[in-house]
């Protein structure tokens, strides 16, 4: 795991789902119209996929190094 | 029959003969050949693209359709648990995946039963926990039956009934995991996410302007008036609060890694570095999950006063409601291919298990894959029947035991994730762990305890296991085990040399 730090990326998702809970669990201030807590879980949703990615680009790093 | 319940069951109808017409031609000129790793494992040979939709076609199941809008429909942001815990658990997928992927090949591995029963080096773990694991699948497989059956007979208003229903939804999937296994199952997953994309992309345009005029209106009215469904604790007064979301969400996220089918997709991958670009894009498809959700809340507004049961097809209502026939059967189809698709996963997992574990150690089985796989479509049959009759008969005895499917199942991850990468877990901890976790969810979930103060009684059972399983390793009996730790323990390979 220390040998891969780009690894770290993969905690992101929980980080925002979950760490990021009691800051943003509530109805206001809308954003393009959706409550604040559905708009901050389908940020974290499209942010999930990128932080999979920045691991797996850690990987290809270090498989070329 | 009405001409709008001919037009959606025949369209339902042409639709059902094509799945098993694909199921049959994915393994034309390989049915026959390559025992039970082909029919489980899809002979190890999915690229990323086949494994994407496999895998998100098992996660995406009826319960999207129905569950999730039930569930926006009733709560609101309490439904939000489905998307976290699958991104998080995708996430970590991404180190999981290749990990178990890697051991199973290297030791000609075809399920979690049989990696357990490599780890530990005995056979008979092996058959316990396909067992256990059995009997927390089941009651997913009639969940899935109950599921399809009542979307066909929404969708055919009504003209065919629920229980001709169920058997449709039962024999078209028996048929087709017994002839096609898991390489039929992503092929007919392509047929089902084209048309799950179309559909539910469809509704999310229409529904909000055919009632509201249109998004703005719509999320206006919903903040203006429904404020109880748009934050923990949700409404309803469910108890499920910001702490039950987020030990759900954890513990889920761990299960599904474990999850026999999940690891069914891993194992069912051509390289490790298919289910690392996986892991990538499997993420995406959960913003898919938003839309029933969304359109659960909008039901609110439009059919108000559905209760129990009646709130899962919140969803079905909208739809039969505001479209046309046509429309509405090719809705009935995707999402009775969200049901098959998870189902057929589900029962070849199970036939698998079986075919392996349990009855791989009668005599006449051992080491003969071509048997194995026989005896594990026999298995499939008789499990598919099984759940069949439990629906006729004993609807809700199955509705109690998913209750503790998920939370049971998640007992399993000391043994399975924590053994593979540890050394000094021993069989006395990791079953010790077992037994007692598996044990309190029970308690706990019987006696209707569950969430204890707003944690997740599975994640409460999941911490008592660890300890015990810790406990005993350290200090009960070390069986004896000479194999060098290369044998016995996964790593996950290093993406350099894995490429």
């Amino acid at each position: 795991m220390l040998k891969r730090p780009a690894l770290l990326w993969l905690l992101a998702p929980y980080a925002l789902f979950l760490g990021a809970l009691p800051l943003v669990d509530r109805v206001r201030p809308t954003v393009l119209g959706l409550p604040f807590l559905f708009f901050w879980m389908l940020v974290a949703t499209l942010l999930t996929p990128v932080g999979v990615f920045l691991a797996w680009r850690g990987d290809r790093k270090r498989g070329r190094a | 029959m009405s001409a709008n319940a001919a037009t959606a069951s025949t369209i339902f109808g042409v639709f059902m003969v094509l799945t098993v017409a694909l199921g049959l031609l994915a393994v034309r000129g390989r049915g026959g050949a390559g025992g039970i790793a082909e029919w489980s494992v899809g002979g190890r040979s999915l690229g990323t693209v086949f494994i994407w939709v496999l895998m998100a076609g098992e996660s995406y199941t009826s319960f999207s359709y129905l569950g999730a809008a039930g569930w926006g429909y009733n709560y609101g942001a309490p439904v939000l648990y489905v998307i976290a815990y699958m991104s998080c658990g995708y996430a970590i997928g991404y180190l999981v995946g290749p990990t178990l992927w890697s051991y199973a090949r290297r030791h000609g591995l075809v399920s979690i039963t049989d990696m357990v029963a490599h780890r530990y080096g005995r056979p008979w773990l092996g058959a316990l926990v396909a067992i256990l694991a059995t009997v927390c699948l089941l009651p997913y497989i009639q969940l899935q039956i109950t599921g399809m059956g009542v979307v066909v007979s929404t969708i055919s208003y009504g003209a065919i009934s629920l229980n001709w229903a169920y058997f449709i939804a039962f024999a078209v999937t028996t048929a087709f995991v017994v002839v096609s296994g898991l390489r039929g199952s992503a092929w007919v997953s392509v047929l089902k996410d084209v048309l799950v994309i179309g559909t539910l992309g469809f509704l999310a345009i229409y529904v909000p302007v055919h009632y509201f005029d249109g998004y703005g209106p719509f999320l206006h009215r919903l903040v203006a008036e429904k404020p109880q469904w748009l934050t923990f604790t949700g409404h309803g007064g469910s108890g499920l609060n910001g702490t039950w979301f987020v030990t759900t969400s954890f513990l889920n996220s761990l299960t599904v890694v474990i999850f026999p089918t999940t690891v069914a997709g891993y194992l069912g991958a051509r390289s490790a570095d298919a289910l690392r670009r996986n892991a990538i894009l499997l993420p995406c498809y959960n913003v898919l999950l938003f839309v029933p959700m969304l359109l659960g809340m909008a039901a609110v507004f439009v059919i108000p006063g559905l209760t129990g049961a009646g709130s899962n097809l919140a969803l079905f209502k909208l739809v039969v409601d505001s479209l046309p026939a046509w429309a509405v059967g090719l809705t009935g189809v995707a999402a009775a291919l969200s049901s098959i698709v998870p189902m057929a996963v589900f029962m070849l997992v199970i036939g698998t298990m079986w075919g392996r574990s349990v009855l791989g150690a009668v005599p006449a089985l051992a080491e003969r894959p071509q048997r194995q796989r026989l005896a594990g479509q026999v298995v499939v049959v008789v499990s598919g029947t099984l759940a069949l009759l439990m629906t006729y008969t004993a609807p809700n005895t199955l509705v109690r035991l998913s209750l503790i499917s998920y939370e049971g199942m998640a007992q399993l991850v000391p043994m399975i994730l924590l053994g593979l990468v540890w050394r000094k877990l021993t069989l006395w901890g990791a079953l010790s762990g077992l037994a007692v976790g598996g044990a309190l969810v029970c308690a706990l979930v019987f006696t209707e305890n569950d969430p204890v103060h707003g944690v997740n009684a599975g994640a409460l059972a999941l911490g008592v296991n660890v300890v015990v399983a810790l406990a005993v390793s350290w200090l009960g009996p070390k069986p004896a085990d000479d194999r060098p730790d290369e044998e016995v323990l996964a790593g996950d390979p290093v993406p350099s040399e894995a490429v």
